[in-house]
């Protein structure tokens, strides 16, 4: 464990726009995962999900959002993602429990 | 018991090996380490009479030991060798005259004659045993007719020949004819031993050895006597003759001409023994019940799953089966959230609902672990109390000093437990009131509340249980289950061992194989599709068409017949040989099937001829040393054969002889060793039990000649 937050790794993320919908792209490096936040997409909120849990079984991480602005999708984001990071750090947990973890 | 009447225990002529020298302690020994009951000293003109009687005090009851000599004898200018045994009761007085004899001589020089022998020996009633044809240097037959026509009981003069077939062939032409090891290695003779005679009968002792030589029948109905018996009243016939039976708990032959009746007298045997409670029914040879036998079909086939440590997962395919997609949040809600901002000023002073939710995952790992911990330490001192192997191992103070030290540790555990357990539910407490004060704010301002959860915690959680139990199938599936070998029976000594094979595998979405059955009720294709789905399931655990999967899963046919690994076995039973698969001839299939008849533990055996389809060799080698293993044991044995083999190499203690003559169907009992035939209704319509063997069953000469390895009569 101590060693895990040793090396916790930092995964940026920031909030864009797109043809006028906003996402929170998260850069985890092989590819990017994008979480629609203007508009209500859970199919693609859990295909990014599925994304993020893959990247658990990797290694644990904290996402950290930049440019953290005072609108109103930012202030969205900001939230998400710190709810996000709590929920991340208790999957790892379990699936550390549970023997599913690849390292 | 085996019987050795020719031995040396001192190397006494020049040239006999000095392998031949044996000491007491050595030689008692030796004997002790095999199956020989009677043996007989007979060294070459000598008898050391101190070195007897250290074997005798030695040896104890073990076995018999008998004093003789192996004398030089010449008669007509040609060298033989005859053996003079005693009674043990008379080996000083045997010793005196012996180094009468042999005073003026050394054991190279020595050479007596018939006549001399008779003279000085014949008072002590010995036994003769004449070295005869191949066995060099033999009495000629001259000498061997003096020494037969001067000897008061010429039923005392035995021949020596060379091994057991030797034997049997000069019983059968009338000869007494017996054979002993007659010792050059010492180190050897425990293997060689096994080739010597048995006894059938209890000796007692030298003179009882002797009466039983004669024939005397007191004698030999003394032993019978001894035998358990029973008398058996059958109207085995459709005439409703009584026949009564006098049988043994040992081996009773029926034998006879086909058709007298000597199936009908096994069938009566069973149904009296059935009468009267004991589980009797007549064997009779059905090669083509081999499969039925030994259910290559496995219909009445199961496993344990639970002896070889794999999971039935029933828990686990139920959960798969009923696996759905969980819910998320919406990202809706934090937008509307963020939008409307609470102007309530009594929300605004409820700061709880601003507290943002503690995690209780790790809390509650923590409690599950100490707890666990709790428990099985709990249950390791009260089975450590309790524990009778334990008490003996350990002092008192031992068991309190280890019940002590785990005490201790349990009491620490038990309060880290309350910590954990008190930890855990703080957090569950303060979350469930944030959830609770954030739902009341906005039911009462109409002000959303922050969202709690993103939902992504649940949504992978779901997974993670689907790819665990998912995993835990798989697991289950990739478990290799060893082959079952069972022993079938023996082939013959060139052919090996054949065993009966049944080899479990699990379908893990793989295997093709036709000969592979399917032990439940499930068709082997939706096995296949079952398990080769769940494994797509493993593999999409974290993809978005995972319930594409599950879907795929529930939608196999009968699939609801699936609620364990279990239904998704599959089975191979076959016979093999040397590790190969092997399809056993109506023959092979005959020996094994006897086999297992006669190595099931009953009381009463009844084999109706056993030997049908089964060669000579495999009846000699397999299934006679069987048969008399179990009338050793007590056991009663009855056999109806047309086989020498059977009939003759057993020596039964009861022969039953079936004729169909003019006077109608008779019936004669007797045994070897009397070698009468008796009519029960007749005590004067007598038959020899020899010749009528030879006559009547088949391959009887040849089983004469092999009968010298068993004494009995000649």
């Amino acid at each position: 464990m101590e060693s895990e937050e040793k090396y916790m790794e930092t995964i940026k993320a920031t909030v864009v726009e797109l043809k006028k919908k906003h996402f929170i792209k998260i850069e985890t490096g092989d590819e990017e995962i994008k979480i629609p936040i203007s508009e209500d997409k859970p199919n693609e909120v859990k295909s990014a999900f599925n994304k993020l849990i893959a990247r658990i079984k990797m290694g644990e991480f904290e996402i950290e959002l930049e440019g953290i602005g005072q609108d109103l999708f930012s202030q969205v984001a900001n939230e998400y993602v710190t709810q996000l990071n709590r929920e991340i750090q208790e999957v790892r947990g379990e699936m550390k429990a549970y023997g599913l973890v690849n390292n | 018991m085996k019987i050795d009447i020719h031995t040396h225990t001192k190397k006494c002529k020049s040239g006999d090996a000095s392998t031949r020298e044996i000491a007491p302690i050595d030689f008692c020994e030796t004997i002790q380490s095999t199956d020989v009951g009677i043996i007989a000293i007979t060294n070459h003109n000598v008898f050391d009479l101190d070195q007897f009687t250290e074997i005798v005090d030695i040896i104890g009851d073990d076995a018999q030991v008998w004093p003789g000599v192996e004398l030089d004898v010449q008669e007509d200018g040609v060298r033989g060798h005859l053996i003079v045994i005693v009674s043990p009761k008379m080996a000083k007085g045997f010793s005196r005259v012996l180094d009468d004899i042999t005073k003026d001589s050394t054991p190279d020089s020595f050479k007596t004659t018939i006549e001399q022998i008779l003279e000085k020996f014949e008072d002590f009633n010995p036994l003769y045993v004449t070295h005869y044809k191949q066995k060099t240097p033999n009495i000629p037959d001259k000498a061997l007719e003096k020494l037969m026509t001067r000897t008061a009981n010429p039923r005392r003069v035995i021949k020596e020949v060379t091994n057991s077939i030797s034997a049997g062939i000069y019983i059968s032409h009338g000869h007494a004819s017996i054979y002993g090891s007659d010792v050059h290695d010492w180190s050897t003779y425990e293997e060689k031993s096994h080739d010597l005679p048995d006894l059938r009968l209890p000796i007692e002792n030298f003179d009882h050895f002797c009466l039983l030589l004669e024939k005397d029948p007191t004698t030999i109905n003394t032993l019978l006597d001894k035998k358990i018996a029973e008398i058996l009243n059958l109207t085995p016939f459709d005439d409703a003759t009584l026949l009564k039976l006098k049988v043994f708990n040992d081996i009773n032959v029926i034998f006879g001409p086909k058709g007298t009746g000597k199936s009908c007298i096994l069938k009566a045997i069973a149904k009296y023994y059935r009468d009267t409670g004991i589980d009797a029914k007549v064997y009779e040879p059905a090669s083509d019940r081999l499969d039925e036998l030994f259910d290559t079909r496995g219909r009445d086939l199961s496993l344990n799953l639970n002896s070889y440590d794999i999971n039935y997962c029933k828990d686990e395919i139920e959960a798969i089966r009923e696996a759905s997609e969980g819910g998320i949040t919406s990202l809706s809600k934090y937008e509307i959230y963020f939008r409307i901002k609470s102007t309530n000023k009594n929300a605004k002073r409820i700061k709880l609902k601003d507290i943002e939710p503690e995690e209780e995952g790790v809390a509650k790992r923590e409690f599950v672990e100490f707890n666990d911990f709790v428990e099985k330490t709990t249950e390791f001192i009260a089975f450590l109390k309790g524990h009778t192997s334990v008490k003996k191992e350990l002092s008192t103070e031992e068991i309190e000093e280890v019940t002590r030290i785990l005490s201790n540790l349990l009491n620490r555990m038990v309060n880290r437990e309350w910590e954990s357990y008190s930890g855990w539910k703080e957090i569950y407490l303060l979350n469930s009131a944030i959830e609770k004060f954030r739902t009341e704010v906005e039911r009462k301002t109409g002000s959303p509340a922050k969202p709690t959860t993103t939902g992504f915690r649940e949504y992978a959680l779901n997974r993670e249980r689907i790819e665990a139990n998912a995993a835990e199938i798989i697991k289950s599936l990739d478990t290799n289950i060893q082959i079952f070998k069972e022993a079938v029976g023996s082939l013959g000594t060139n052919k090996g061992e054949l065993e009966l094979r049944t080899e479990f595998k699990f379908q893990d979405g793989t295997i093709s194989d036709g000969s592979l059955h399917k032990l439940k009720a499930v068709n082997k294709s939706q096995q296949k599709m079952f398990a080769k789905t769940v494994r797509e399931i493993f593999k999409h655990a974290y993809e978005d068409d995972l319930f594409q999967h599950v879907a795929k899963l529930n939608a196999i046919e009968d699939v609801e017949k699936i609620e364990t690994v279990y239904e998704l076995l599959l089975f191979k039973r076959y016979f093999a040989l040397n590790g190969l698969q092997y399809s056993p001839s109506s023959g092979e299939a005959s020996m094994v099937m006897l086999q297992k008849e006669l190595e099931t533990d009953k009381e009463v055996y009844i084999l109706d001829e056993p030997e049908r389809s089964l060669g000579n060799e495999y009846i000699n080698d397999v299934i006679v040393p069987l048969i008399k293993e179990i009338a050793r044991a007590g056991k009663k044995v009855f056999i109806s054969t047309h086989d020498a083999n059977i009939a003759v190499r057993t020596l039964p203690y009861s022969s039953v002889y079936r004729r169909h003559g003019p006077a109608g169907y008779t019936t004669h009992v007797g045994n070897p060793f009397s070698n009468n035939l008796v009519n029960p209704n007749d005590e004067k319509d007598r038959l020899d039990w020899k010749k009528v063997s030879m006559r009547t069953l088949e391959g009887g000469e040849e089983a004469f000649g092999e009968r010298g390895k068993i004494y009995g009569n000649d």
